[in-house]
């Protein structure tokens, strides 16, 4: 152990006293303070905003004096999604996909859907943040240091006089990596102080700090591993040099940027514009409830005044337009549910095609691991879609109950013609005060847990192969290091 | 001083390299005991440079065999390396750290604790003047390199030398000192091979010589008498070797 920590210790020394090596660390810790700090302000704002601003929602629709339910059902109300707690480390697809929704009767706004193209722009890089210093810039800066570590020793000759004085290759490269990972924690220190800062401060949940700060430590010895192994293995420190550029450049930069398109070839969204023919296509082949001729809403009629044991709509103890409407939203639901889902089904497919490639780099398997525990990513963004549609649609349904029963058919059907009936239409204001607020939950704790593990076990993965090539690195150097 | 086996520090039996279709050593016996300098005498190409990668464990055998203190050099490169100190005709040091430095790593790297009196106590029998001792290395000279290596080599108290053209560049002031270190050493017990092609410089310390060519020695000659050597037999010798 004293030898592998003799050889960090030189790397390090080396490492101060080289000035351009320094600087260029000393610069990227920098950054990554930067990032941490105005990520971490960004998201202070943000959800200090979204909740005033769902404060100020509530208020607004609260404040709406007595009035017809349909009218309140037409106000509409806003849906905000709370900020997460590890958005500050990776604010992943927020920027993307918009944290608010606007809630209406008849129709799930188009945000709702999303755009097919949607799904290629979520998981390309957007904002500075810890996220992308860690995911980026980090492994590159490494590169550059630590490209020439053995290559470069070889090239001078102290590799060969070092491994005379009876040192291990494997020690050898032990001690290398230890330096090159020493450098790396000083890179990521801002990061992994935001995420200890975001655990303590009950921002986000302990668990999730810690995998999301063991995911990035095993990403960073992946890319020490590889680096060593790589500057081991060349005769040059340049040609180490062009190929970790090279493996940096397939991880980083192409797979990530090609693999929303693979998943998008193999797993086709339909555009927005089809949804939004098809939606209006099934919508006019739903029914017309004002049309009385509409052979879905005369059966409807019929079944309605046959619960009630009743001949005529007007014998009805309750105000059958408010049961048309009720009939309604529970179609165009349906119908807006079923596009939705088919929408994140494939969504979904999208996401298990980019499962499948955290083989190829380890650079898509912290993405996926990060955005998850961050809760930023797409099933959480899910998640609070499907809760603000189950909001909506209780809130809509509520109010067409309401116009069932606290409105008189009578008044309802003369509301136009008379201003008593227009006046007796308007319901009590309480009605509005007494709504549920909107108050959406996150994800448990096991299901976030449960969809990190794959990514967790692909960047494992890969730390256990970049050990096995630097062993073999270290076992080859023993041999030759000419 | 540890000798195991037959005897010898470095003891090489019917050594056979080949590289693919190309035979550098062609059934090379040699041995060195402790307490001896042998001197590998060669041209350019005639195996030398394999025959010290052979014993530090960078080249294996084709066939034959190479101990160095007992140990198989390619079953056990990182033990016998801990046994020899050597020192190339290039010495590679650490640019970015002084001589002191340098040693120190190295030391620590070989598993030693050098106290820093040892260390001076190095620096001053090699000749290496003090105020270089806390440069940095990169403004050294070839001489001064070959210095801090020896200073190391002394410190290692390695039971094995091996000295690659260690005179090239040097002075005859500063080739003397270290003819004299180099005797000393072998007064302490060290097993000591010099490969060089200087036929003069190496006759001054060796007690035998072996004339290395196209892999195998063509001829030996030891050293008898006070003047050691005859320099013009020897050279004859090395002549008839090479003509061969």
């Amino acid at each position: 152990m004293s030898v592998i920590l003799s050889v960090a210790h030189n790397e390090l020394r080396h490492l101060v006293r080289s000035r351009v090596a320094l600087t260029g660390l000393i610069l990227v810790a920098l950054l990554t303070f930067a990032a941490a700090l105005t990520s971490q302000a960004y998201q202070a704002d943000q959800a200090a905003l979204r909740e005033r601003l769902q404060h100020a929602a509530d208020e607004d629709f609260e404040a709406q004096p007595n009035r017809h339910p349909h009218r309140v059902v037409h106000f509409g109300h806003f849906a905000i999604r709370p900020a997460s707690g590890l958005a500050a480390m990776d604010p992943g697809v927020e920027a993307y996909t918009g944290n608010m929704i606007f809630l209406e009767g008849h129709r799930q706004n188009s945000a709702n859907f999303g755009d097919a193209r949607q799904s290629s722009l979520l998981v390309r890089f957007g904002q500075l943040s810890p996220a992308l210093v860690l995911q980026v810039i980090a492994p590159l800066l490494l590169v550059f240091i630590g490209a020439g570590m053995v290559a470069g020793e070889r090239e001078r000759g102290t590799l060969r006089q070092s491994l005379l004085a009876g040192v291990s290759g494997g020690a050898l490269l032990a001690g290398k990596g230890l330096a090159l990972g020493a450098a790396a924690l000083v890179i990521s220190a801002p990061a992994f102080a935001l995420l200890l800062w975001l655990g303590v401060s009950s921002a986000a949940r302990l668990s999730a700090v810690a995998l999301s700060a063991g995911g990035y430590l095993a990403y960073l010895a992946f890319w020490t591993l590889l680096i060593i192994a790589v500057s081991a293995t060349a005769r040059r420190s340049r040609s180490a040099l062009i190929a970790l550029v090279g493996a940096w450049t397939f991880a980083v930069v192409l797979t990530p940027r090609v693999s929303p398109e693979i998943a998008a070839a193999l797993a086709p969204l339909p555009t927005r514009v089809e949804t939004d023919i098809a939606v209006q296509r099934d919508l006019r082949a739903m029914g017309d409830s004002h049309n009385p001729n509409d052979p879905y809403f005369a059966a409807f009629k019929q079944k309605t005044l046959k619960a009630y044991g009743v001949e005529r709509v007007e014998d009805l103890p309750v105000n059958y337009r408010g049961l048309l409407a009720l009939e309604g939203e529970k179609l165009t639901s349906s119908l807006f549910n079923r596009y939705s889902n088919q929408a994140f089904a494939a969504m979904e497919a999208q996401g298990r095609v980019m499962d499948a490639l955290v083989v190829v780099s380890p650079t898509v398997a912290i993405r996926r691991l990060s955005m998850t525990l961050s809760e930023t990513d797409l099933f959480a963004y899910r998640l609070f879609l499907e809760q603000a549609e189950a909001y909506r649609y209780d809130l809509v349904q509520r109010l067409n109950r309401l116009q069932a029963t606290a409105v008189t058919a009578a008044d309802d059907a003369a509301k136009s013609k008379s201003a008593s009936a227009e006046a007796r239409s308007r319901i009590s204001a309480e009605y509005w005060r007494a709504m549920p607020h909107f108050d959406p939950a996150r994800p448990s704790a096991a299901d976030v847990m449960g969809r990190a593990l794959p990514a967790l076990a692909a960047l494992l993965f890969w730390v256990v192969a970049g050990a096995l090539f630097a062993a073999q690195a270290g076992r080859r150097l023993n041999r030759s290091a000419a | 001083m540890t000798t195991e086996g037959e005897g010898k520090a470095i003891q090489i039996e019917d050594l056979v390299v080949r590289y693919g279709d190309r035979q550098v050593i062609d059934h090379l016996s040699l041995g060195v005991a402790a307490g001896e300098v042998y001197g590998l005498l060669g041209g350019n190409g005639a195996g030398k440079s394999t025959t010290l990668q052979a014993i530090l464990g960078f080249v294996s055998p084709t066939s034959g065999r190479v101990r160095v203190v007992g140990l198989d050099p390619s079953a056990e490169p990182v033990g016998v390396r801990r046994a020899i100190a050597y020192i190339p005709e290039n010495v590679a040091l650490y640019d970015h750290l002084s001589a002191r430095e340098n040693v120190d790593y190295f030391l620590r790297l070989a598993r030693l604790r050098p106290e820093q009196d040892e260390m001076e106590a190095a620096f001053r029998t090699v000749g290496l003047a003090e105020e270089a001792w806390s440069r940095p290395v990169s403004g050294f000279s070839k001489g001064m390199r070959q210095k801090t290596a020896i200073a190391l080599a002394l410190l290692r108290r390695a039971s094995v030398l091996l000295l690659d053209e260690p005179t090239s560049g040097l002075d005859p002031g500063a080739t003397a000192d270290f003819n004299a270190l180099v005797s000393r050493l072998r007064g302490e017990g060290a097993a000591i091979l010099i490969v060089t092609h200087d036929l003069i410089g190496v006759a001054d310390i060796a007690d035998r010589i072996g004339f290395l060519e196209k892999g195998r020695i063509g001829d030996e000659m030891v050293a008898e008498g006070p003047d050691r050597f005859d320099l013009r037999a020897l050279h004859d010798r090395f002549a008839r070797v090479r003509a061969a």
